[in-house]
């Protein structure tokens, strides 16, 4: 397998705070490749950077082999990579239909031509089972329709690599558990998949690699069994050695 | 099927409307027929601001900028003995290209602070009306050919605002209005689903002030004379965007019913009333702003009656392109 | 001729300052409730008008009126807030945007207008101008470094304030960061309304002083706020000093402007400059950033 997606010392400051600190980062196709770490360690700045929303200070991107480091966002979504945000950001007056039609409309290379472009948003949305709420404006899905909205708007631009922001968040164990197929289905369509996931139950069952990010520095990288035992990592999630000052771990 | 049966109560509609409008000269006063002009300078002006305040979200006060300089350019090139669609012509060009030029640093603001910087360059052309008294002969204004236009302005009038309702009618279908829908929702997230988004505010601002020169072209043309505070006073900027929101914006029917509504009532009070119309103008933005963020066309009288009128559907896209 | 420059650039800095003292007001209002006031300059010309009002018929002087139109115009701001921004304080942003827009240009068209209809009837005749107000033995220069003083005092203590006191504190966190100040239990409704009352008095304020030096008609109020946004722009939001510096280089610019090319060119001024610092600054002050 090939690495489809490379970070290479990435920095990234704002004003005096350091978001991300020398992170490196390599992708298999194919893989699903998951992302950890306390609240404020970098983890969404980090797909901002990826994803072409934010600039890094310093340090490299590379998506198949070409460099795309500062590419504009919307260039780098036609290239393959889409995403889902954690606080999620549907489109709110707009019809689950057209958000989908959004992102394929203007997220994919080369255009569908016009009479294939609703037919193609729908399947997305039957896909993850919105079917029936097409007609529905955004704002008025709940919050486990509106996350499946994104994976579904995401899924519309073709992407060659999922860069999924807590997708499990907030939702019941059933919803996680019908995420978690709808996840691994993606996979299986040859998708790879990044995801920053606080639930470390989701993150051991599909990931195969895990990286775990703490202040900005990548502190571990492996397999999900370990990473969970590595020292390090457990000193990071409890802050046994120290006294708690954040006090919002894990 | 349900919606092809209002697709075609709305062409019937439609196809009345357009006799009625072209046979209207042979019976009607000139008296209506100004009035009606003047309808559809206000109706052209609140549709094609809601191109850019509706659909895309950036609330353009500056709007009559473009209404302002298609009106300069039509009398300074009148004046120089050209044919009024050379004229026009001429004067569309120049504003498109002044869109294009100043929506570089405009689109660089969000929200409240565009506003206020469109709201801003009236104040510039203002002062620079008042002020290259060589082209646009300063406060005193500028007088063009004289002649009795109305009926000439009416069909004219009539025709830019409906060619402008069905631009707008075009863009909110098309995979360009959609574009404009997402940027008016989250811009960012627009951008991050591949849509070109500064391209396309600078394109939806050039759009939007191709109607907005023409209407001031014929405008000029008809009344042979303007001044800045007529072209650039605070009345015909804000009247049309009041009309817009009031009817309710981002749809197609928003402005016309904004419009209609509006201009009636000028008509029924500003007679009665000669002092305090910014008042009004200001107190019904308040009310609008507080009670009808919607505007009219969302509230419950009216959404049946558009329901019949095949006209308030909400957009599918079995034609997008 | 360089005693001319001396003054222009006195006359500026003047200028400069009652500029920031009203820009810093829209600033901080701005920063914490999220919508721009662009009712924001009728204030100053109301202001300038109580203060008037209050020396040619009670004969207080501009710089008690200055002090005493603060406590009166918080009042009138916080009803303002509660009245007609509270309610729509809580929708999405898209439509708090337009709501906002919708209701504090209505209300600055409404009070130019009403201000334009009920004052300048009455009064006919008085041309609004001030070299009326005489201060006594004060000569004007030394008039002139007086409010100049005045307003460095206020700006002095408007920092203090903001630095030392619990509402200050609450001020800057609101506008750092609304969650987060929500969170740790700032009460932003109240904040708000004491905040955008604070913002009024002090373009009222400034209004005192721009009576004194300049013509004050109704209309100026929408000119005046339009270079407030480019000050704010200019200095960056919720900061006094560079609201302060904003305006300083606003007032340099329009008397340098009218001095070289003429004054009928100072009132674009403002929105040159602006559309300069855009296009300098590609990414503005509220873009993305990069």
């Amino acid at each position: 397998m090939s690495t489809i997606l490379e970070c290479r010392n990435i920095y990234k400051f704002f004003g005096g705070l350091t978001a991300l600190a020398n992170v490196d980062l390599a992708v298999q196709e194919g893989d699903i490749y998951g992302v950890i770490g306390p609240n404020g360690a970098g983890k969404t700045t980090l797909f901002n950077v990826i994803s072409g929303a934010l600039k890094p200070t310093s340090g490299e991107v590379f998506f198949a082999g070409k460099r795309i480091t500062g590419r504009e966002s919307n260039k780098i979504c036609r290239l393959g990579i889409a995403r889902t945000y954690q606080l999620v950001r549907p489109f709110a007056s707009l019809s689950a239909l057209e958000n989908v039609l959004v992102g394929v409309s203007f997220g994919r290379e080369p255009l569908l031509p016009a009479e294939e472009r609703v037919t193609h948003a729908l399947s997305q949305l039957d896909f993850v089972g919105l079917g029936e709420k097409a007609e529905e404006a955004a704002e008025n899905l709940t919050l486990v329709e509106k996350k499946r909205l994104e994976i579904a708007r995401a899924l519309a631009t073709e992407p060659k690599v999922l860069l999924l922001d807590e997708v499990v968040s907030g939702l019941t164990p059933t919803e996680v558990a019908n995420l978690i197929e709808i996840v691994r289905e993606i996979q299986s369509r040859g998708v790879t998949i990044v995801m920053i996931e606080h639930v470390l139950k989701v993150v051991m069952e599909l990931c195969r690699t895990v990286m775990v990010l703490h202040y900005g520095s990548r502190i571990a990288c492996g397999s999900p069994a370990e990473v969970v035992s590595d020292p390090e990592v457990i000193t990071a999630y409890l802050g046994t050695t120290q006294p708690q000052t954040g006090g919002d771990g894990a | 099927m349900n919606r092809n049966g209002r697709r075609l109560s709305a062409l019937i509609a439609l196809a009345v409307a357009g006799v009625v409008l072209a046979l209207l000269p042979r019976v009607a006063g000139s008296y209506a027929l100004v009035w009606i002009s003047l309808l559809c300078v206000y109706l052209t002006l609140a549709a094609s601001y809601d191109i850019v305040g509706g659909y895309m979200g950036y609330m353009n006060l500056g709007h009559s900028t473009f209404f302002g300089l298609g009106a300069y350019g039509t009398a300074i090139l009148l004046n120089h003995g050209q044919p009024l669609a050379v004229a026009a012509a001429g004067g569309m060009v120049f504003t498109a290209g002044f869109a294009a030029l100043v929506s570089y640093p405009l689109f660089r603001l969000r929200g409240a602070y565009f506003a206020l910087a469109t709201f801003g360059m009236i104040s510039l052309m203002k002062v620079l009306s008042n002020n290259l008294r060589d082209l646009t002969g300063g406060s005193g204004g500028i007088s063009t050919p004289p002649g009795d236009h109305t009926i000439g302005a009416y069909y004219l009038s009539v025709l830019i605002a409906f060619a402008t309702l069905i631009v707008s009618y075009r863009v909110s279908r098309s995979r360009f209005g959609l574009a404009l829908f997402s940027i008016r929702e989250d811009e960012e997230v627009a951008r991050a689903f591949g849509t070109p988004t500064n391209l396309y505010k600078s394109l939806a601002l050039v759009i939007s002030s191709i109607p907005a020169s023409l209407i001031g072209g014929t405008y000029v043309w008809s009344v042979t004379y303007i001044s800045p505070p007529a072209v650039f006073g605070l009345e015909i900027a804000l009247s049309p965007i009041v009309m817009a929101m009031l009817g309710g914006t981002g749809t197609l029917l928003g402005p016309l019913l904004g419009a209609v509504f509006l201009t009636s009532c000028q008509e029924l009070l500003w007679t009665k009333l000669p002092y305090l119309h910014l008042t009004i103008y200001g107190m019904i933005m308040v009310l609008v702003g507080l009670f009808l963020p919607g505007g009219l066309v969302r509230t419950a009288w009216f959404r049946p009656e558009l329901d019949r009128l095949g006209l308030g559907e909400k957009i599918s896209y079995p034609d997008l392109s | 001729m360089s005693v001319d420059i001396i003054q222009l650039l006195v006359g500026g800095i003047l200028l400069g300052g009652i500029y920031g003292l009203a820009a810093f007001g829209l600033s901080i209002s701005f920063g914490v409730l999220n919508i721009l006031n662009l009712a924001h300059g009728e204030f100053l010309m109301l202001g300038s008008l109580v203060s008037y009002s209050a020396f040619v018929l009670l004969g207080i002087n501009p710089f008690v009126s200055a002090v005493l139109v603060i406590p009166l115009f918080v009042v009138f701001g916080v009803g303002f807030y509660l009245l007609l921004l509270k309610p729509v304080s809580d929708k999405p942003p898209h439509q708090l945007l337009v709501a906002s827009i919708l209701v504090t240009l209505g209300i600055s068209l409404a009070i130019e207008d009403l201000t334009a209809f009920f004052w300048e009837r009455p009064v006919t005749g008085i041309a609004y101008s001030l070299p009326a107000i005489e201060l006594g033995h004060v000569v004007i220069s030394s008039l002139r470094l007086s409010i100049l003083l005045f307003i460095c005092v206020l700006a002095v203590l408007l920092q203090a304030y903001l630095k030392r006191t619990f509402v200050g504190r609450a001020i800057r966190a609101i506008t750092q960061s609304r969650e987060g100040a929500k969170i740790v239990g700032v009460p932003i409704a109240h904040i708000s309304g004491f905040t955008f009352g604070l913002g009024v008095a002090l373009a009222a304020s400034a209004g005192v002083f721009y009576v004194t030096l300049f013509t004050v008609t109704p209309v100026i109020g929408i000119p005046l706020t339009v270079k407030y946004l480019c000050v704010v722009v200019l200095g960056g939001l919720g900061s006094l000093v560079g609201s302060v510096v904003g305006g300083l280089i606003l007032g340099l610019s329009e008397v340098l402007t009218a001095y070289y090319f003429g004054a009928e060119w100072s009132p674009c001024i403002a929105f040159v400059l602006l559309i300069s610092i855009l296009i300098i600054r590609p990414s503005g002050l509220f873009g993305i950033e990069g």
